[in-house]
């Protein structure tokens, strides 16, 4: 235990210094998720005269029968999947090269961040537009190179809508990635690879060797952020395809049961927040995950 | 020096003290939020104790509408009027201020029938008529007299003209609002309906109604078929009103449908066929009983429940003068918007300035409602989608108006 190591009078002070976070963090965070998930197990709308009845976990189990949930767990997943599996490899290969010494390498750094700076819901419109079916750029060009028919539209068509999707929020999140990714290959001291070099090691070799295993921690940090940006995506989602069924993602459904359906006299309220507790849970599971594969201590 | 500030500023603080403020939340586009403020200021002139705050509004009709059930929910007395779509009585009914007992003050029996309608919901009247809307079709009139055609009177009509027009002059046919949303929902009951069918009647489901139900698979297929034939672009399955517009006053399409907002800026100095454009009522379905047919639209001014006795009183004033046969005229004339007072389409100024609103009438008189019920965001959408799926090519039309009846059936 090491606890007892602290004298008394330390103890009451970091109780006192611990005190104001832990009483932002309950108002902000813990109050309003036991909140959520208490009314997870009612049937209750915001409507005057609506009577609150409790229901145990029918909501959970209507909700595995609703074929629009399954639908956007299956957009969520996918999205998640796709999307932070490209932009941590190619936020990896950019923060190899960002980490090489070269000409204007601040310079680099810096414009390779303006993707990332952008506000989600300005690039998403941005490319909403690009993606448009008469004079979107992008459609124009997909056209000119013969992959797409004249005046396709991209965001409507179901089996291009969330790969369209995806490729936005990898141009838009890669640099962040990338940025991670390069802070912790900047803390590998050069006298490691320096050694190898002389034990004639090939780069490859240097790679799996030393650059991987240092960066270890770096990249376990990086996936768990992403992943769980990912697993709530909604600006993307509800900008570029409000409305659309086919990329419907889990927080675009929730918004959709909270907020349309608010006052609905046939008592969402409390299935949103069923289902606000489902996105909780997966967003758990995959931190979990994680954190069990990669032998994570999270001190 | 000072001591005149200290006293004008005191007299400026005790004035507005005894003012009572009222707020109003409602539409922030363009021209109508300049005249709004125009409106305020001659009513403050005639009304020093009362204070008018505009609270302007996002452009779309779902943030809006994201924004008011904040408001409601959290029981504020702020806005204390608000602006709400023709949809959302039957929603909002249980927070809104009940002005039945207002129905002389407000003069409800000068207004448009199809208006009050829609701000009754339980027998109760919980807005005042503001502006009305409905579906038209517009028409380049230029281009169907070089190729020698009357403006369409059936969608067969408008579908033969269109094609031949769109392909010969290399533009699209037909242009409508596809994307997947409200405005879906407003075109695909004018289709179904101007083929005799009916979705929802009295708050029952009736499109499982033989009759019913073979017509508005029939107005599928016609919207179908405007798509996968090209005399409407794929793409119309992103289109909302904006979209729409923009292609069409670009020079890029036949016909347009959208509501009567589009008319002074097709016409506008940024439009490249001002002066070459036409608007009659939409087609009507090609079959015994079919009809023309124009979805209800429009904005009404409700008070908020919560708001206090004086708050109130204040209100309705505003209200009666923000309708009034006189503000109404100018709302016309200056934004383009509809009035919702019979008297005001007899005026010769409206002949004069805006004459199709006149000589259109009959179909803002006649344009019919969506279906009436408090779960309405939740019908609207199973509509939406269904119709979405067949636009997109993703359904046959049968199946989507038999997955629509079991949707509904459930809902409602």
């Amino acid at each position: 235990m090491k606890v007892k190591k602290y004298s008394k009078k330390d103890m009451r002070l970091a109780f006192w210094l611990i005190i104001p976070a832990f009483v932002a963090i309950s108002i902000t965070a813990f109050i309003p998720l036991i909140q959520t998930i208490y009314d997870s197990f009612f049937s209750w709308s915001l409507r005057p005269g609506f009577q609150r009845e409790f229901i145990g976990l029918e909501n959970y189990i209507k909700m595995f029968q609703d074929a629009r949930f399954l639908n956007s767990l299956w957009n969520t997943i996918y999205f998640t999947v796709l999307s932070v599996l490209l932009e941590f490899l190619i936020g990896l290969g950019v923060a190899l090269l960002m980490n090489a010494k070269f000409k204007g390498r601040g310079f680099m750094r810096a414009a390779m961040l303006i993707p990332w700076a952008v506000p989600t819901v300005i690039s998403s419109q941005m490319w909403r537009w690009m993606y448009n079916d008469n004079y979107g750029v992008i459609s124009n060009l997909f056209y000119n190179l013969g992959i797409l028919e004249e005046g396709t539209p991209i965001l409507a068509d179901p089996s291009l809508a969330m790969n369209a999707i995806v490729s936005v929020d990898v141009w838009k999140t890669t640099p962040f990635v990338a940025l991670l990714l390069l802070a912790g290959l900047q803390t590998i001291p050069s006298q490691l690879y320096e050694a190898a070099r002389i034990d004639g090691a090939s780069k490859w070799r240097q790679f799996t060797s030393i650059t991987l295993p240092i960066l270890k921690p770096t990249i376990a940090v990086t996936l768990i952020f992403r992943t769980l940006d990912a697993l709530r995506v909604f600006d993307i989602v509800y900008i570029m395809t409000p409305g659309v069924q086919d990329t419907e993602t889990l927080s675009v459904y929730n918004r959709s049961l909270l907020m349309d359906n608010i006052f609905s006299p046939r008592g969402l309220f409390g299935y949103g927040s069923a289902l606000s507790v489902i996105i909780f849970l997966l967003i758990g599971v995959f931190t979990l995950i994680y954190i069990k594969s990669m032998k994570l201590k999270i001190d | 020096m000072k001591k005149a500030i200290v006293l004008l500023l005191a007299v400026v603080f005790v004035v507005s003290a005894f003012a009572i403020e009222v707020s109003i939340a409602a539409g922030a586009v363009g021209k109508e939020l300049e005249l709004l403020y125009d409106q305020v200021e001659v009513f403050e002139a005639n009304n020093p104790d009362i204070e008018i705050k505009v609270l302007p509004m996002p452009n779309s009709s779902t943030s809006r509408h994201d924004l008011y059930v904040t408001y409601l929910a959290s029981g504020t007395p702020d806005p204390t009027i608000l602006m709400i779509d023709v949809v959302w009585p039957a929603e909002f009914e249980p927070f809104l201020a009940d002005l039945t007992d207002d129905y002389d003050y407000f003069e409800l029996d000068q207004f448009l029938p199809g208006t009050i309608k829609s701000v009754t919901y339980n027998n109760k009247i919980v807005a005042v008529p503001w502006f009305t809307d409905a579906g038209l079709l517009y028409y380049r009139k230029d281009l169907l007299e070089k190729y020698g055609y009357e403006p369409p009177e059936t969608w067969k009509q408008l579908y033969e003209i269109g094609k031949e027009i769109s392909e010969k002059e290399g533009i699209d046919g037909f242009i409508w609002q596809g994307a997947s949303y409200e405005g879906l929902t407003c075109n695909v009951m004018e289709f179904i309906h101007s083929y005799g069918g009916m979705i929802v009647e009295n708050g029952e489901v009736v499109l499982d109604n033989e009759n019913y139900k073979e017509r508005a698979i029939m107005a599928l297929e016609m919207m179908d078929s405007l798509v996968e034939d090209g005399v409407t672009r794929e793409g119309v399955t992103t289109y909302m009103e904006e979209e729409a517009r923009r292609l069409f006053q670009d020079g890029g399409a036949v016909f347009m449908r959208n509501w009567p907002y589009a008319w002074p800026l097709v016409n506008g100095p940024d439009s490249e066929i001002a002066g070459n454009v036409g608007i009659v009522p939409l087609p009507r379905g090609d079959v015994e009983g079919g009809r023309h047919s124009a979805t209800l639209g429009g904005w009404n001014l409700a008070i908020n429940g919560n708001a206090s006795e004086e708050a109130l009183v204040a209100a309705k004033k505003f209200v009666k003068f923000l309708t009034s046969p006189e503000q109404q005229l100018e709302k016309a004339i200056v934004a383009g918007q509809n009035p919702t007072r019979e008297s005001v389409y007899k005026t010769e100024t409206l002949a004069e300035e805006v004459p199709f609103m006149v000589d259109l009438y009959d179909v803002f008189i006649n344009a019919e409602p969506r279906p009436v019920t408090p779960i309405y965001p939740e019908v609207s959408r199973a509509i939406w989608t269904e119709t979405y799926n067949v636009i997109n090519q993703q359904k046959e039309p049968v199946k989507a108006i038999n997955d629509l009846i079991e949707q509904l059936k459930d809902l409602m």
